[in-house]
C-alpha cells in the first residue's frame, strides 16, 4: 500500500511535467471532439492519430492516445442527448432518457449529469486501477466462455426490465434483436447466415446503425415539423445546471454505475458493451418510480453514463497488468506501445515504472481536465437546440448518415440505418419500444458464441456451467431473480408494470 | 490546398465541374493514393499499414490515406479493392487471409467473391513466424511431450484460434498433418487477442500465435513455446526449435502485404513498387518493425509474388484438411 | 370481427418468424450438446411465432387498426425518399455535394423554405462539419469525382 502511494507520487511527478500535461490535454481535447462527432469513435480516432505520435516518447504517446479513449467517453453522450443519435454502442441507453430530458428543457442538466457521472466513474476506475489492478486482472482471466454465458443469461433476464410495455411486447422486440444479431458468418462453423451474399453482412449488423435508425431517424420520421408546437427551448444559464432534486436523484445511480461498469470493464472480451445496458436495467429495477424511465428519468442518464466510463477505465486493468487486450481499443494502445519499443506485458510495471505510474497519474489529471473542458461546453452544445426544428432535423439526418458511414466506411450500414428508421417508425405506430431490440442485438452474438465455446470446451457437457464458481454464482443470481418474479406473480401482487398500465388507463379516462 | 479551398467555395455550382477528370492526365500520382486496410485497428495490418503510408507520402509527394474497410475476415476490404478502378490510386493492405477465401467458398459451394487472380502483389511488409505455444499449467516441456500426449488422448487437447480458417487456425491443420497426430479440439474465438486470452485463462491449452503477440507472455513464463513454424530460429527466442529441424515439414507466417487490383497499368505499378521499397527502408518503418519484436522481412514485388504462390498452396491444402465444419 | 392493431402486429411477427425458419434451409441445426449454426435461430424464430400468436390472442386490449394515426405518413415518406436518394448518391458524389443537396431538398421540398436561405444553411453546415472531420481529425469522408 505504502509503496503504491509512493509509486503514484512518482507517477504524478511524471504526469505533471509540462510536456506530459500538454499531451494529456491534447488527448482529452481530441477525445472530446471524437466523442462529440458522430461516427468517429475512439477506435478510429486513436488509429488515425497514431502516426502523429511517432515523434513522441512512449509515455507521451500513451498518455495522449489514452486521453483520446477516455475523453471520447465524455463527449459520446452529447449527440445522444441533443439529437437522439448514439455515436457509439456505449451511449445507446443515454439517448432514451437523455433526449427525453432535453425535450423537457433539461438538456443542460442531462449533459452536466453525464459529465459529472463520467468524472466520478472515471476517477473511481483509476483509483481501483491504482489499488487492486494485479490481483483483479488474475481473476479477470478466469472469466472464460462459461462465465460469459452465465453473464449474458443474466443480461437476458434484465432485458425484461428494459421496457415499460407489456412483457409479450418486450420479449417480441428482444427476439427480433436476437435474430438480427445472428446475421453474418457463424464464427463456429463458417456458415453465412441470412446475409444474402453481401460480404458487408459477414460480421453481422452493427449496433450503431440499428440504434441510430431506430432512435434517431425513426423519431424524425414520426415528427413532422407542424406537430412541433412548443417554442424553441432556449434555457437561461441558471437552468443549464441540474437542480437540487436532479443531483439527489443521480447520486446513487452514479455510484452503482461506477461499480458495475468497472467490474464488467475488467472482463476480457466485448462485455464492456453491455455495461450501460445492464446499468439502465438495474436502475429501472431498483427505482421507486420505474414509470419515469423513458420519459426523462435522471437515473437513466446518470447510471449508464457512469457505467460506460467506469468500464472504459476498467479495460486498462488487464491491459496494463497482463498485457492482454480486452477489446479493440486496448489492442490499438498495446500496438502503439510496441511501436514505441515498450512491449506491454506482465512485466510492464516492473520494467517501465515511469511509464506505468505516469500513465495512471495522468488519468487522474485527465479526468479533471475533461470535467473542466466539458462543463463549459454544455452551454455551447445546448445552443444547438435553439435551431428551429424544421432546420434542425435535416442536420440530424445528415449526422445519422455520416455517423453511421464513418464507423466502418460501409454504405450497407447506412442502408441498414434507413431500414431501421422505417422499422422504428412502424414500431412506434404499434406501441413497441425498440430498446429491448437493441439489447437483444448486443447479446445475441456474444451469447451464442460463448455458449458454443463452452460446449466445445466441455465436449458437449452442460455441467461445465455449474462446475465453475463464477458461472455458478451468476446463474444463482439469475435463478433468484426469476424466483422473485415468479413469487410476485404467484402472490398476485401487482408488479409495477400492471400498476403503470392501470395508471395510464385512468389517465385516458380522465 | 489552394485548389481545395477554391473548390469548396464553389460547391453550389459544382455541377459545372465536368472538367475535373482532366487532372488524371498528369504523371502518376497526381492526387491522393488510398490504401484500403481490410482489418480493423488493433491488428497487425493496421499497425504496419499506417506507418508505411506515412513513409510513402514524402516519396510519392502525395497524401496517402488509409481507409479501413474491415469485415468478414478481410473479405469486405478485398472485395472493395477488387472492384475499385485499377488506376493505381487504390491499393489494398491484406494478409494471409487473401489466399484462402476462394478455397473456403468452394468448400461451402459458394461463388468466390474474389480470387488471387484479382490482385497483383506489390510488397510483403512483414512476415511473423507462428509459434506453437502452451500455457504454464500444461506439463509439456518439449514438442515430443505434446505430440505423445496428443496421440494418447485424441480430441482432448483444446486449442484456441482467432477464427475459423484464419491465420492462427491453418497452422494447426498443417501441424496435424505433418506430425500425423489425431485431430485436436478447436476453440474458435473472434480475434488474435481473445485467442491468447483463452490460452492464458486455461480455457484452451494450446494455440499457434505469432512471435510478436506472445513474446511478452513467454518472457513472463505464462506461456511456453514448443516449436516455431519459421524457416529459421527466431533471434528473440533462440532456444525454440523450428519444426523443420525437428523433422516436420511445416512452415507458416503471419504476413502483411500490399496489393493492387488486377488491371493496374504497369507504369503505375513500377512507381508504386519502387516507392514501397524506399518506404520500407525508412527509419520510421524499420523502427516499427523492430518495436513489434519482429525481424525485417520486407519482400519486393518479384520476391513477394514467388512467396505468395508457395504460401497460397500451403494455405489451400490446410483449408482442405480442415474441411467443412458442423 | 373488428380488426385490432395487435392483430396486424402479431400476424406480422408470426410471418416474420416463419420466414426466418424458411430461410434457414440448409443451416445445420446440430444437437443440444453441440448446437449447429441453425440451432439458436430456429429457437428464437419459434419464440417469435409464439409471442406473435400471443399478441394476436390478446389483441382485444389494443386499439382498432383503423384508428392508428397515419397523419405523419406523408412527412415520413418524403423524408425517407430524400434520404434514400442521398444515401445512393453519397459514395458517388461525395460528402460535400450530396449532403448540401440533401439539406436543401429537405428544407425546400418538405418545409417549403426559401431556397436561398436553405442553400446558405446547407452549405454552412456541410463545410463546418467537413472541416471538423477532414481538417481537424484527418478522417476520410467520401470524395466526389472531382477529388474533394
Amino acid at each position: 500500500m505504502e509503496s503504491t502511494l509512493l509509486s503514484l507520487a512518482h507517477g504524478f511527478a511524471v504526469a505533471f511535467q509540462p510536456d506530459n500535461l500538454w499531451y494529456a490535454f491534447l488527448g482529452c481535447l481530441v477525445g472530446t471532439l471524437v466523442g462529440v462527432l458522430p461516427g468517429i469513435g475512439p477506435l478510429s480516432g486513436i488509429s488515425i492519430l497514431l502516426p502523429v505520435t511517432f515523434g513522441l516518447n512512449a509515455t507521451q504517446a500513451v498518455i495522449m492516445l489514452a486521453g483520446i479513449y477516455y475523453g471520447s467517453q465524455y463527449g459520446g453522450s452529447t449527440t445522444s442527448i441533443l439529437m437522439r443519435i448514439p455515436g457509439e454502442a456505449s451511449s445507446v441507453m443515454t439517448c432514451i432518457d437523455g433526449n427525453a430530458m432535453a425535450r423537457k428543457g433539461r438538456a443542460g442538466a442531462a449533459l452536466c449529469i453525464a459529465a459529472v457521472g463520467s468524472f466520478v466513474a472515471g476517477t473511481f476506475g483509476v483509483i481501483m486501477l491504482t489499488l487492486v489492478a494485479p490481483p483483479l486482472a488474475t481473476i479477470a482471466l478466469r472469466f472464460g466462455p462459461p462465465e460469459y454465458t452465465a453473464l449474458l443469461v443474466l443480461g437476458l433476464i434484465f432485458l425484461a426490465y428494459m421496457s415499460s410495455t407489456s412483457l409479450v411486447r418486450t420479449l417480441l422486440m428482444a427476439c427480433i434483436g436476437l435474430l438480427l444479431g445472428m446475421i453474418g458468418i457463424d464464427n463456429m462453423t463458417g456458415h453465412f447466415r441470412y446475409s444474402f451474399d453481401l460480404a458487408e453482412l459477414g460480421d453481422g449488423i452493427g449496433i450503431v446503425p440499428v440504434a441510430v435508425g431506430l432512435f434517431g431517424l425513426g423519431e424524425i420520421l414520426s415528427t413532422p415539423s407542424h406537430k412541433v408546437r412548443g417554442e424553441v427551448i432556449s434555457p437561461k444559464f441558471r437552468e443549464l445546471l441540474p437542480n437540487r432534486q436532479e443531483w439527489g436523484e443521480s447520486v446513487m445511480p452514479i455510484a452503482r454505475g461506477s461499480v458495475l461498469g468497472f467490474i464488467i470493464g475488467i472482463i476480457p472480451g466485448s462485455a464492456h458493451i453491455i455495461s450501460s445496458f445492464l446499468s439502465y436495467a438495474l436502475e429501472k429495477r431498483v427505482s421507486k418510480h420505474p414509470e419515469e424511465f423513458g420519459k426523462g428519468a435522471v437515473a437513466g442518464v446518470a447510471g449508464p453514463e457512469s457505467a460506460n466510463n467506469a468500464a472504459s477505465t476498467g479495460a486498462f486493468v488487464p491491459m496494463l497488468s497482463l498485457g492482454i487486450p480486452t477489446g479493440p481499443i486496448t489492442a490499438v494502445l498495446i500496438g502503439a506501445l510496441m511501436i514505441h519499443g515498450v512491449p506491454a506485458g506482465p512485466q510492464l510495471v516492473t520494467e517501465h515504472p515511469d511509464l506505468f505510474w505516469g500513465f495512471v497519474a495522468s488519468m487522474y489529471v485527465g479526468n479533471l481536465m475533461l470535467l473542466a473542458l466539458n462543463l463549459p461546453l454544455v452551454s455551447v452544445f445546448v445552443t444547438v437546440l435553439r435551431i428551429p426544428y424544421a432546420y434542425l432535423y435535416p442536420l440530424i439526418i445528415m449526422f445519422c448518415i455520416v455517423g453511421v458511414y464513418e464507423v466502418s466506411h460501409s454504405i450497407v450500414d447506412v442502408y441498414i440505418m434507413l431500414i431501421m428508421g422505417v422499422l422504428g417508425y412502424g414500431l412506434r405506430k404499434f406501441n413497441f419500444d425498440p430498446a429491448p431490440l437493441v439489447l437483444g442485438l448486443v447479446i445475441a452474438p456474444l451469447l451464442e458464441q460463448s455458449l458454443r465455446q463452452s460446449l466445445i470446451m466441455s465436449n458437449g457437457n452442460y455441467f461445465i456451467f455449474f462446475s465453475r464458481p463464477i458461472a455458478l454464482g451468476l446463474l444463482i443470481v439469475c435463478a433468484v431473480l426469476l424466483a422473485l418474479s415468479a413469487l410476485a406473480f404467484a402472490l398476485k401482487r401487482k408488479d409495477w408494470r400492471a400498476k403503470l398500465a392501470e395508471a395510464e388507463a385512468g389517465e385516458a379516462q380522465g | 490546398m489552394d485548389r481545395r479551398t477554391f473548390v469548396i467555395g464553389t460547391t453550389a455550382t459544382a455541377t459545372a465541374f465536368a472538367a475535373g477528370p482532366a487532372f488524371a492526365q498528369d504523371a502518376f500520382p497526381s492526387r491522393a493514393v488510398t490504401i484500403i486496410c481490410a482489418f480493423p485497428p488493433g491488428g497487425a495490418n493496421d499497425i504496419v499499414t499506417r506507418p508505411i503510408a506515412a513513409a510513402l507520402e514524402p516519396i510519392l509527394k502525395q497524401p496517402v490515406v488509409v481507409e479501413t474497410k474491415a469485415g468478414a475476415g478481410g473479405q469486405v476490404g478485398a472485395q472493395v479493392a477488387a472492384s475499385a478502378k485499377p488506376d493505381g490510386y487504390t491499393l489494398l493492405s491484406h494478409n494471409n487471409g487473401i489466399s484462402g477465401y476462394a478455397e473456403v467458398d468452394k468448400l461451402f459451394g459458394r461463388q468466390p467473391k474474389t480470387t488471387r487472380a484479382d490482385f497483383i502483389p506489390l510488397a510483403r511488409l512483414i512476415a511473423d513466424p507462428v509459434l506453437l505455444v502452451v500455457n504454464d499449467q500444461q506439463p509439456y516441456k518439449t514438442l515430443k511431450d505434446f505430440i505423445d500426449d496428443a496421440k494418447k488422448r485424441p480430441e482432448a487437447i483444446v486449442y484456441s484460434s482467432g477464427g475459423l480458417y484464419g491465420a492462427t487456425h491453418l497452422p494447426v491443420a498443417i501441424f496435424e498433418k505433418a506430425t500425423g497426430i489425431p485431430k485436436l479440439r478447436h476453440l474458435p474465438t473472434n480475434g488474435g487477442g481473445p485467442a491468447i486470452t483463452a490460452l492464458l485463462g486455461n480455457n484452451a491449452q494450446m494455440s499457434t500465435q505469432t512471435v510478436s503477440a506472445t513474446l511478452q507472455h513467454i518472457k513472463a513464463g505464462k506461456l511456453r513455446a514448443l516449436a516455431s513454424f519459421g524457416g529459421a530460429r527466431s533471434k528473440v527466442l533462440p532456444d525454440v526449435p523450428t519444426l523443420k529441424e525437428l523433422g516436420y515439414d511445416a512452415e507458416y507466417y503471419l504476413w502483411v502485404g500490399i496489393f493492387a487490383p488486377k488491371g493496374t497499368p504497369a507504369s503505375a505499378l513500377a512507381t508504386l513498387s519502387a516507392a514501397l521499397d524506399k518506404a520500407a527502408a525508412s527509419d520510421v518503418f524499420k523502427n516499427v518493425v523492430s518495436g513489434l519484436g519482429q525481424e525485417f522481412a520486407y519482400l519486393n514485388a518479384k520476391d513477394f509474388e514467388a512467396f505468395w504462390t508457395a504460401d497460397a498452396k500451403r494455405s489451400d491444402e490446410a483449408v482442405q484438411l480442415i474441411g467443412k465444419q458442423g | 370481427m373488428n380488426l385490432r392493431a395487435d392483430h396486424v402486429a402479431g400476424a406480422t411477427f408470426v410471418i416474420f418468424g416463419a420466414a426466418i425458419i424458411a430461410l434457414s434451409g440448409d443451416l445445420p441445426v446440430g444437437r443440444l450438446s453441440m448446437p449447429g449454426s441453425g440451432f439458436l435461430p430456429m429457437i428464437v424464430a419459434t419464440l417469435t411465432i409464439v409471442f406473435g400468436a400471443a399478441l394476436v390472442l390478446r389483441a382485444g386490449e389494443s386499439g382498432r387498426f383503423s384508428e392508428v394515426d397515419w397523419t405523419d405518413g406523408k412527412h415520413a415518406a418524403m423524408v425517407t425518399i430524400i434520404t434514400i436518394a442521398a444515401i445512393s448518391l453519397y459514395t458517388y458524389l461525395g460528402y460535400i455535394i450530396t449532403m448540401t443537396l440533401m439539406v436543401i431538398a429537405l428544407l425546400v421540398l418538405i418545409e417549403r423554405r426559401n431556397p436561398l436561405r436553405a442553400a446558405a444553411y446547407g452549405a454552412t453546415l456541410v463545410l463546418v462539419t467537413y472541416a471538423c472531420f477532414v481538417l481537424l481529425l484527418k478522417t476520410p469522408l467520401p470524395a466526389s469525382p472531382f477529388s474533394y
